[in-house]
């Protein structure tokens, strides 16, 4: 987590497609939450918004409130699945995101920020889906054919 | 009295030497003629083919055998090239990155001279998720950095002073929403409020009076942050509406605010 964190504010703001990056911290919350409890899950996404909310400007304690609700969310969702089906994973990295984001601009319109910038974000929202789907995807095919090899070498 | 295989050798010898005869009436006449005969056109046209074809396959084998004899050579050759060009590649970058830092040193040379109270700052951070529009500087309070102070390139406004700690400060850009800062068409003094719109900002409340034109700067009004005069941006739109009290500028900022590397503190 911490170094998602790192990359994201310092590199992985040179790599945005239409205003939005690909979200580490919430592939990282995400990918925890599905491998273990959700009592360990909603902890584990309080400590990365919180760091988030920490790092960013202005936004209060929204990150800390939507990256623990994702974290719950995607927690629960991975419950009756297996966690490691790269459709399944991937859906609940798309809604998680949108999730998170809509949560997020609840909670700065709720602290006082002008109402409608969640709408006003959802284009952005749509984008950094794609592009977590994207990242998710690829990292999980990469495992999937390392894993073989690394038990053939053993 | 020959036996049949007599008979047979003296045809053969006899039609050996009819076709030599032949052969050889073909070749004198066309030495007469000065021409070159069928016989010896087919018969060079089929050496000239298996010359080639030898020609060619030794050639080949040659090569092989050369760049077989020279590939621990060519082997070591292409690594030292390669480890040159990596090399290169990496200066290439340095000087690339040190070109654009002096650039930008060179338009900030201005503000930053004797006598100038600005703080020279660089960028180290962005938000980690883009939902605001900010940086982060690694200038504090401890080298003089105050909330609201302005902050400038050499192109114009960057933004202010949102949070200063003792070891570095969050500026919120001009483009942000929640910044807001009192602003003038230059040259008529048509004032209103310059306001962030994510990639633009918004000149709001100019009085409908005002005739601003497309191209015109924005300079900043004396006001917490800025002194009057640095350059906000250029009106690239302008909203009106025949019943409303004010008009509208959509303005381009000066400073590119995707690419900011150094920047310069204000402190008023």
């Amino acid at each position: 987590m911490a170094i998602a964190l790192v990359a994201q504010v310092t590199f992985l703001h040179f790599f945005t497609v239409r205003g939005a990056s690909v979200s580490l911290v919430l592939i990282a919350v995400i990918w925890f939450s599905i491998l273990t409890d959700i009592r360990r899950a909603a902890i584990f996404g309080f400590a990365a918004g919180f760091l988030e909310d920490m790092l960013s400007l202005g936004t209060g304690g929204a990150w800390t409130i939507s990256t623990t609700i994702t974290a719950v969310l995607a927690g629960t969702l991975s419950r009756a699945f297996f966690a490691d089906s790269i459709p399944l994973v991937t859906g609940i990295v798309v809604v998680s995101t949108l999730v998170r984001q809509l949560i997020f601009w609840t909670v700065m319109k709720a602290q006082g920020f002008p109402p409608g910038l969640g709408t006003l974000h959802f284009h952005q929202a749509l984008w950094q889906g794609t592009l977590n789907a994207a990242f998710v995807i690829a990292a999980m095919v990469i495992y999937r054919h390392r894993e073989p090899l690394e038990v053939q070498a053993a | 009295m020959f036996t049949y295989r007599e008979e047979r050798r003296l045809f053969a010898v006899l039609s050996v030497i009819i076709v030599a005869a032949l052969v050889a009436l073909i070749q004198v006449g066309a030495a007469r003629n000065g021409t070159i005969s069928p016989l010896s056109a087919v018969v060079e046209s089929v050496g000239a083919l298996f010359e080639a074809t030898i020609g060619s396959a030794t050639v080949a084998t040659r090569g092989a055998m050369q760049s077989a004899a020279r590939t621990p050579h060519l082997l070591r050759e292409n690594a030292q090239l390669r480890a040159q060009n990596q090399t290169l590649s990496g200066e290439n970058a340095q000087l690339h990155e040190a070109l654009s830092s002096a650039v930008q040193q060179q338009k900030l040379a201005p503000l930053l001279s004797s006598g100038s109270r600005a703080i020279a700052a660089r960028i180290v951070g962005f938000p980690p998720e883009n939902e605001v529009q900010s940086v982060t500087i690694n200038r504090g309070t401890r080298d003089g950095v105050r909330r609201d102070d302005g902050v400038i390139n050499g192109d114009g406004v960057v933004g202010r002073i949102a949070e200063a700690t003792p070891f570095i400060s969050k500026i919120v850009l001009i483009t942000d929403y929640t910044s807001s800062v009192p602003a003038m068409i230059e040259g008529g003094r048509w004032w209103g409020v310059a306001k962030g719109n994510v990639n633009s900002v918004r000149m709001e409340y100019i009085a409908q009076d005002a005739p601003i034109h497309i191209g015109d700067h924005v300079i900043t009004g004396e006001a917490r942050s800025f002194h009057s005069g640095e350059l906000i941006g250029t009106i690239v739109q302008i909203q009106r509406s025949p019943t409303g009290l004010y008009q509208t500028a959509v303005v381009r900022p000066a400073a590119d605010l995707n690419s900011l590397d150094r920047v310069a503190v204000i402190p008023k």
